[in-house]
């Protein structure tokens, strides 16, 4: 991409569209100032992707906002620097000294600008036509008339299908792709001179990402606009930018060209920050799950965790035929219309000191065969079997006693622990319920179990909001072991985390089951990380599994269509191996939703290689 | 087309459900019918026979069926106190109340809408800090408080507006809307604090979304941000909050009317209350209770109206 040729056209390159130098934003928070960013110099040419990647608090966003001097509104103000923009009539403006009128006439029409949320970007009350038209007629001075067909022209250059419909239609009648095509759509209505884009395919399913990414791609180079894209996701950075700034609390920590930065970062954090990111494909010709390396900690190995259980594998967890169905309600006396088939005919098993993830995009079941496998739901038939217990069959009080057994670290730990105890009344709490220790055995099992998941004793006494995300993620896992549990279900439970932290919470997790022997069900939508930790996957579409085998069988010899489809479109955290295309596929997964009384086909397999189960094609 | 068919049936049996309570409850008041009627000197066998002739010594699902079937073909019986029809007493009453009503939740929705917007834009400022406080003063006082306190400044200050009475709207309109403003003022101000409260909160909620920052990074100003798209989404839940307050409100016209001497249903059910005129307390019970639920019913339908996610839903 960067040849060294190009090196030479930089020194003559056409004078930036923005340049920002010594940037200062401070926030009012609660009568004390906070610094959002400082000393933040970069610039941004004309038909160039800029990639401005950092963790959460690196004040990435507050960057790109203040460009639009949206900060303003969030509460933020611009107490330093300059943020030189050239203007369509080449004219050069200071951002930071434009009046508020300047400022309508830059926003949306020479800069646009995506956001994360494409399920709350759009007005909820007025249609699309009327979002894709209202910057026309402000900016362009369009008609009615006029506008209408500009914004008809635009959904088809965002390639939606049926674009004279989706006028019509309201944002909660789209998808979630195809409503982030639609902000694009929008933001590029008035063709922009930059483009920001921050996180804008975040919150989507990895391979809505791709199509995503092809189209920003696509629409920048055909109207030579320039592209500030704001990132937590070094293979995203990989795959879109043509430089990169990386930021960390603040401050600029290093800033090149893309080839360089991935290929010979100068700085500790840099490095740290690729280090973190799981590379797909980079566990090929490896056998068991292998801990991240992290920068500054002894890479401590954890090869040969599994030889033992390797050698005579011993099934803990038994699936069989999982069946879980939601009814639809409908009709004056709320009978059941419909059933929606969220798992269908599951099979699987996980074996002693083992990890099974379970992979595929949102509403393939992964989350609900996990609760229903420790009977947060209740499943409509099949078998579970946990160290020979029929789980299913469990009366209550049985089915307490078996919760021992099994435990659940969710999501989103802010929300999983309660604000108002203290952590260490939060990790003793199942040992209490479970009757396992009382007085200083108490004390010492918590003190042991904060020891396990590497946080201070002192966090003992301390409330949630105290902690980052990581450190509560740490708690939750505390409170899972508490009970000395033979599988735990990590439901989607480094997602929310920064690349950093999620390594060590995925070491942490690997350490934990080579020690203690611990089994994992672990249920995630990232094949990168599914990748590291896994010893078999199974991965899910439509409520069954589609494929399921060991980590090599699936990732190095993918036989199911839609695996393949999956693997294709994570995005690798590799410059050289770029892979954006704009294809409007737009699969749309087929609704779960079927008539009382209809019956399913069984799911059938063939067994490519022993082990390596793919399902059969159904009609 | 469902959902109008499951409202309406829904409304209906609230309805029979609220006609068996109000006619039970009534039943068990102490007190006779038969004596109010005529009076306490009167000769107990006549006293016996009217109680036979109306029926009073039927068992109760008798006199139920009685009541309900007249209710339902328009056969409401005398009022004991008045001595006319309750079906043309009671509209004449309900019209004054609807003048009031509706007054006081236009004064309520024209004052609240802007304050609570203005109070959700300028949030941890001196003006939200203004207007809250106002607020929380209105919501604190009752509306008899209020009423008194219009009577004092408009009518023996100012002279401005009457103290009290009622005019026939049938009449000379504009006259029964003077005299109508002063308690629908009162029912207002409570009603207002209220509402802007609910208003704000509403809004606050709306502006920190994401469609809102998106709106600006189009370029659109703050106006048409705030005032058509921010407010665009709040209506319906506001509408449902005020919809919620005709109930609310119905009990308030009772002291409020009452106060000023405006004869509408208020002062009517009360009258009915004091005097125990038993087939008037069902009736006005029943006619207030439709009431309120067709009010929300329509609120409801309008909300249909706003937001295009519950049209489909």
């Amino acid at each position: 991409m960067m040849e060294p040729a190009m090196l030479d056209t930089t020194i003559a390159a056409p004078s930036p569209l923005v340049s920002i130098e010594g940037l200062r934003v401070e926030f009012r928070i609660d009568g004390s100032t906070v610094v959002g960013v400082e000393d933040v110099s970069f610039a941004i040419r004309p038909g160039e992707t800029v990639c401005v990647v950092g963790e959460s608090g690196s004040g990435k966003s507050v960057t790109s906002l203040s460009l639009m001097r949206l900060v303003e509104f969030g509460g933020g103000s611009i107490t330093g620097g300059s943020l030189r923009f050239t203007r369509a009539s080449g004219e050069v403006i200071d951002v930071t000294r434009a009046s508020p009128d300047e400022m309508r006439s830059i926003r949306g029409n020479e800069i646009g600008m995506i956001f994360q949320e494409p399920m709350t970007s759009l007005n909820p009350v007025f249609t699309i036509e009327r979002q894709l038209t209202d910057g026309l007629q402000v900016h362009k001075g369009l008609s009615g008339d006029a506008a209408r067909a500009k914004a008809l022209e635009l959904l088809q250059s965002v390639r939606i299908p049926e674009p004279e419909r989706r006028l019509k239609q309201y944002p909660h009648e789209l998808s979630g792709g195809m409503r982030q095509r639609v902000v694009i759509a929008m933001a590029m209505a008035c063709e922009p001179r930059l483009l920001i884009a921050d996180e804008p395919t975040t919150a989507l399913d990895v391979t809505i990402q791709a199509e995503i990414l092809g189209l920003i791609d696509r629409l920048k180079r055909e109207n030579n606009m320039a592209v500030l894209f704001i990132t937590h996701d070094m293979a995203v950075v990989a795959q879109m930018a043509d430089r990169v700034v990386v930021m960390y609390r603040g401050r600029i920590v290093e800033e090149g060209p893309v080839n360089e930065i991935f290929e010979n970062p100068r700085e500790d954090y840099t490095r740290a920050l690729l280090a973190a990111v799981p590379k797909l494909g980079a566990m090929a010709g490896k056998t068991a799950p292998e801990p991240m390396p992290i920068m500054g900690a002894t890479a401590a190995p954890i090869a040969e965790t599994t030889t033992e259980a390797a050698r005579t594998p011993k099934v803990l967890l038994e699936v069989k035929n999982l069946t879980t169905r939601f009814p639809v309600k409908g009709g004056p006396l709320r009978l059941t219309v419909a059933n929606v088939h969220a798992v269908e005919d599951v099979s699987f098993s996980v074996n002693v000191g083992e990890t099974l993830a379970l992979v595929g995009e949102s509403g393939c079941g992964k989350s609900t065969t996990g609760r229903s496998i420790l009977r947060l739901i209740e499943a409509h038939s099949g078998s579970v079997t946990l160290d020979g217990w029929d789980v299913r069959a469990l009366r209550t009080a049985d089915l307490r006693r078996a919760r021992r057994d099994m435990q659940m670290v969710f999501q989103d730990p802010f929300a999983s622990l309660n604000p108002y105890r203290r952590l260490r009344d939060q990790v003793s709490e199942p040992l209490i319920n479970f009757a396992i220790a009382s007085g200083s055995a108490l004390d010492d099992m918590v003190a042991d179990l904060f020891d396990r998941v590497e946080l201070p004793r002192a966090f003992m006494r301390r409330f949630p909001h105290e902690l980052s995300g990581g450190q509560r993620q740490r708690v939750a896992i505390a409170r899972a072991l508490a009970t000395n549990p033979k599988l735990i279900v990590a439901d989607e439970a480094v997602s929310a985390l920064d690349v950093s932290v999620r390594a060590q919470i995925l070491n942490l997790m690997m350490q934990l089951q080579r020690d203690l022997g611990l089994s994992f069900l672990f249920i995630s939508h990232d094949m990168a990380v599914v990748e590291r930790v896994s010893h078999h996957i199974g991965v899910m579409y439509l409520g069954r599994i589609v494929e399921l085998g060991t980590r090599a069988d699936v990732f190095e010899n993918p036989r199911h269509p839609y695996t393949r489809t999956l693997l294709a479109a994570v995005p690798i955290a590799d410059p050289r191996q770029r892979r954006l295309h704009d294809d409007r596929s737009f699969r749309a997964i087929p609704s779960p939703v079927f008539p009382v009384g209809y019956t399913p086909t069984p799911s059938t397999y063939d067994e490519v290689s022993p082990g390596h189960f793919v399902l059969q094609e159904q009609n | 087309m469902s959902y109008f068919l499951n409202r309406t049936l829904s409304i209906l049996l609230t309805l029979l459900l609220i006609s068996m309570i109000t006619f039970a409850v009534t039943n068990i008041l102490p007190g006779d019918v038969a004596m109010m009627i005529m009076g306490t000197q009167s000769n107990p066998e006549a006293l016996a026979g009217l109680r036979q002739s109306l029926g009073l010594n039927d068992p109760i699902y008798i006199q139920y069926a009685h009541w309900i079937g007249g209710m339902l073909t328009g056969n409401w019986g005398n009022s004991l106190i008045f001595k006319v029809p309750i079906a043309t007493l009671l509209l004449q009453k309900a019209t004054a109340s609807a003048i009031i009503v509706v007054m006081s939740m236009t004064i309520a929705l024209a004052l609240a809408v802007p304050l609570g917007v203005w109070s959700a834009v300028h949030r941890d400022k001196w003006q939200d800090t203004v207007s809250s406080s106002a607020a929380l003063f209105g919501v604190s006082l009752p509306d008899f408080f209020w009423g008194i306190m219009l009577i004092l400044l408009f009518a023996r200050t100012l002279g401005w507006f009457p103290s009290s009475g009622f005019s026939d709207p049938g009449e000379d309109f504009s006259q029964s809307i003077y005299h109508a403003f002063l308690p629908a003022l009162a029912l207002g101000l409570g009603l207002m604090a209220h509402l802007t409260r609910m208003t704000r909160s509403t809004m606050v909620g709306i502006l920190g979304q994401e469609f809102i920052r998106v709106s600006r990074a189009k370029g659109l100003s703050e106006r048409t941000v705030v005032w058509r798209y921010a407010l665009s989404n709040a209506i319906g839940p506001v509408a449902t909050i005020a919809g919620l307050q005709i109930g609310y409100l119905f009990g308030s016209i009772i002291v409020v009317e009452t106060l000023f001497s405006y004869t509408g249903m208020g002062w009517l059910t009360y009258q009915a209350l004091l005097n125990r005129d038993v087939p008037l307390i069902q009736a006005s019970v029943f006619v207030i209770a439709a009431v309120v639920m067709l009010t929300n019913f329509l609120v409801d339908l309008f909300y249909l109206l706003v937001d295009p996610r519950v049209r489909l839903g």
